[in-house]
């Protein structure tokens, strides 16, 4: 009957999204989004931070078919950079740049691409409708849990995006604190007491979300790579042929697996808040190389097609993952679904349980336009490979000093005045020593936007026992979610140190490649040697 | 050819030469918001009627983890354990820190931040985007002026003039298009 219902609710839904002028809206998103992803030093989370004053001007569905458009696009635009830029790329993309890299240098770019962009549809169509079909069932049963069962789930997306979103528990946990230390400034929201505003009226009303956000990944940012700034020409390796002859019959027979398995590894690990895309890619690619054969198993770490079309498919389809319990439950598990989250929080829509029954219409429109984002995606990225080439060679002082004048704006029409502009400095260069030091900032944002939202649910559940904070664990499903958790926690901890033992392997194998290389042609220009995989995790997204 | 210097893989912490002090004040500072977190926490002013654990609980609890997770990061960095900074396609991990481009960047965003309301939206965003390109090294200095002033008034255009956002026109002040 669930499923029935939701049947026509997506219908109905659709009848939204392929309204002209959202149409139009998803357009202007996924080729936002696809930009971004494409440049380097920007990300979809970014962007939707930047992005966050137009919630002042459209209405909710345009905004956040926009903000969905954005968070898809980007999730294609990373793979074309990983593919054809000479340096190593976003964490979330890195085992397709071990592998397209490869493709590319040895003239194989085109079928890189195309395996990346049919794959990233292919998977982000399955698992959007995994999506549409999961979201109901989770959201039926979360409308039944209470407070202290959101605690619960709270502690567990904490604990998890703390440790798992970065190279080091200790590190990722104390960007979580810093997070919610932040969302604690300003009046307490149930007994309006001030905390830590320190007498100041500026700090009375707490400091604004997307403010800090533009500073940690904007300014922050650009603050980092100012201080190591990569000079000389960028280097982008040429794709010669029409598109049309990219995906040949072989790349085909070998491509169509990876994709099915990339989408069904890739889902799950999206929806459970294991380190979003990171590990998904990671699994997919470790996969594959496991289950190819012959001559094919022989290619990888030399550019083998599997390698691109599995962790891209993976890719894509945990970032619809991500969004089962940003929709269903209100928690989100990565930073951009925390930047979405936010922009329901503007236009004063309630995320969590209810937010399937009380804004069924908005969610629907939202899961339709995927599906439309989606097809836009595959076909802008096919044709269009020649432009987003350009923007990838867009000179950097003027990519980086954008994104400076990008950020003020953002940060000057949080309140129309200029102390948020230095609010802004201060805390992006918090954020730039957060880089230098290697903490990650998608913790940091996390506990910025859950804070509050935890605090408050823990009060009441508090309240409710009078005190007694036994209560908090002995409701059996707030039982069984920490059980969960410790199972979650051990085997995502388990995974990821099969992910750095497997990286060093690799790194190992794709050294020793290129050493091989190298001899064997000494002539060949060698300005990526130290382009080894990256064993340094960063935030999956920014 | 591998003149590679990757760092030690698997340990999620690296050695890097040349920055232990600035990670160790840095850990020193989260565990020193713990501690403020404490002294301003005693403070907050609870109402004796309340219900609940009352405001300031949960302040404790974050100036806790960060009073923990800050002492056990001071240990590692002590130990030698330091954290592995963030990669980027645009990030040359090998170059020496550029401190000076660093603070002439924040030192635009500063100067931006005074001159929104003398000057206008759309001149102090052109001045902050023609010092960060210059600082970032751009040149010749008359294409990064042609790109400011032109970024800086399509952006006004867009967000004040169609999108309805209040940014401060300055000597555009009455062409309508540009919002006000």
């Amino acid at each position: 009957m669930c499923s029935v219902d939701s049947f026509f609710l997506l219908m109905e839904g659709f009848a939204t999204a392929m309204q002209p002028i959202y149409l139009l809206f998803a357009l202007g998103g996924v080729l936002v989004g696809t930009a971004v992803g494409v440049l380097p030093g920007i990300g979809p989370a970014m962007t939707v931070a930047l992005l966050m004053p137009i919630t002042y001007s459209l209405e909710p569905t345009a905004a956040i078919i926009v903000f969905a458009g954005i968070y898809y696009g980007g999730m294609y635009g990373g793979s074309t950079t990983s593919i054809l830029l000479n340096t190593p790329g976003e964490s979330s993309s890195i085992v397709t740049a071990l592998e397209g890299n490869k493709m590319a240098k040895a003239g194989r770019g085109a079928a890189a691409l195309a395996t990346a962009a049919v794959g990233s549809f292919v998977a982000g169509t399955i698992a959007t409708v995994l999506l549409s079909f999961l979201a109901p069932f989770v959201a039926a049963f979360a409308v039944q849990i209470g407070p202290v069962e959101y605690v619960a789930l709270m502690v567990v997306a904490f604990l998890t995006v703390g440790a798992l979103l970065g190279s080091s528990v200790l590190r990722g946990l104390a960007s979580l604190g810093l997070g919610l230390f932040i969302a604690l400034v300003g009046f307490d929201s149930l007994t309006a007491q001030q905390r830590y505003t320190f007498g100041s009226p500026f700090l009375a009303d707490g400091i604004d979300v997307v403010l800090v956000a533009v500073a940690l990944f904007a300014v922050g940012e650009a603050l980092y790579v100012a201080s190591r700034l990569r000079h000389g020409p960028i280097k982008v390796i040429p794709v010669t042929g029409g598109w049309t002859s990219w995906l040949r019959k072989e790349d085909l027979r070998r491509s169509w697996k990876p994709w099915l398995r990339g989408t069904f590894i890739g889902f799950p690990v999206g929806t459970i808040p294991a380190g979003g895309a990171d590990v998904a890619t990671f699994l997919s690619y470790a996969t594959e190389r496991k289950l190819a054969k012959g001559e094919n198993k022989k290619q990888f770490g030399k550019g083998a097609i599997e390698g691109v079309a599995g962790p891209e498919a993976a890719n894509n389809a945990a970032a619809a993952g991500v969004l089962v319990p940003l929709l269903t439950l209100g928690i989100p598990t990565t930073a951009t679904a925390a930047m979405m989250l936010v922009a329901f929080q503007r236009y004063q829509i309630p995320v969590g349980p209810q937010l399937f029954e009380s804004n069924s219409a908005l969610v629907w429109a939202l899961i339709a336009s995927l599906y439309v984002g989606n097809l836009m995606l595959l076909v802008l990225n096919l044709p269009l490979v020649g432009i987003w080439v350009k923007i990838l060679q867009i000179p950097r002082p003027y990519l980086y000093a954008g994104i400076l004048v990008f950020a003020v704006l953002g940060a000057f029409s949080v309140n129309f005045t200029p102390i948020d502009v230095i609010i802004l400095l201060v805390v992006g260069i918090l954020g730039f020593f957060m880089r230098r030091f290697g903490y990650p900032i998608a913790p940091m944002v996390v506990g910025l936007i859950l804070g509050p939202i935890f605090e408050s649910q823990l009060r009441r559940s508090l309240a409710i026992s009078q005190g007694d904070p036994m209560a908090l664990v002995q409701s059996p499903v707030a039982a069984t979610i920490y059980v969960v958790l410790i199972v979650i926690f051990a085997l995502s901890f388990l995974l990821k140190r099969r992910q750095r033992q497997f990286e060093a392997m690799v790194a190992a194998n794709a050294d020793a490649s290129d050493v091989v290389r190298g001899s064997v042609a000494p002539a060949e220009p060698t300005t990526t040697s130290t382009s080894t995989p990256t064993t340094d995790r960063k935030d999956n997204d920014r | 050819m591998s003149t590679s210097i990757q760092n030690s893989p698997g340990s999620g912490t690296t050695a890097a030469p040349g920055r232990p002090i600035g990670e160790l004040v840095f850990a020193l500072l989260i565990v020193s918001i713990g501690i403020v977190g404490f002294v301003a926490g005693a403070g907050i002013q609870t109402p004796s009627s309340a219900s609940d654990i009352g405001p300031r609980a949960f302040p404790y609890a974050v100036s806790a983890l960060l009073v923990a997770v800050g002492t056990g990061l001071v240990i590692q960095v002590l130990r030698g354990h330091r954290g592995s900074a963030d990669e980027g396609e645009d990030v040359d991990l090998e170059a020496k820190t550029d401190w000076l481009t660093v603070g002439k960047l924040a030192g635009f965003v500063l100067l931006h931040a005074f001159l929104i309301v003398p000057l206008g939206w759309p001149v102090a965003a052109a001045i902050l985007f023609f010092g960060a390109a210059w600082s970032l090294g751009a040149r010749p200095w008359w294409r990064n002026l042609v790109t400011a002033v032109i970024l800086a008034l399509v952006l006004q255009f867009v967000f004040g003039g169609l999108l309805g956002v209040s940014l401060p026109p300055g000597f555009l002040e009455g062409l309508g298009v540009f919002g006000g």
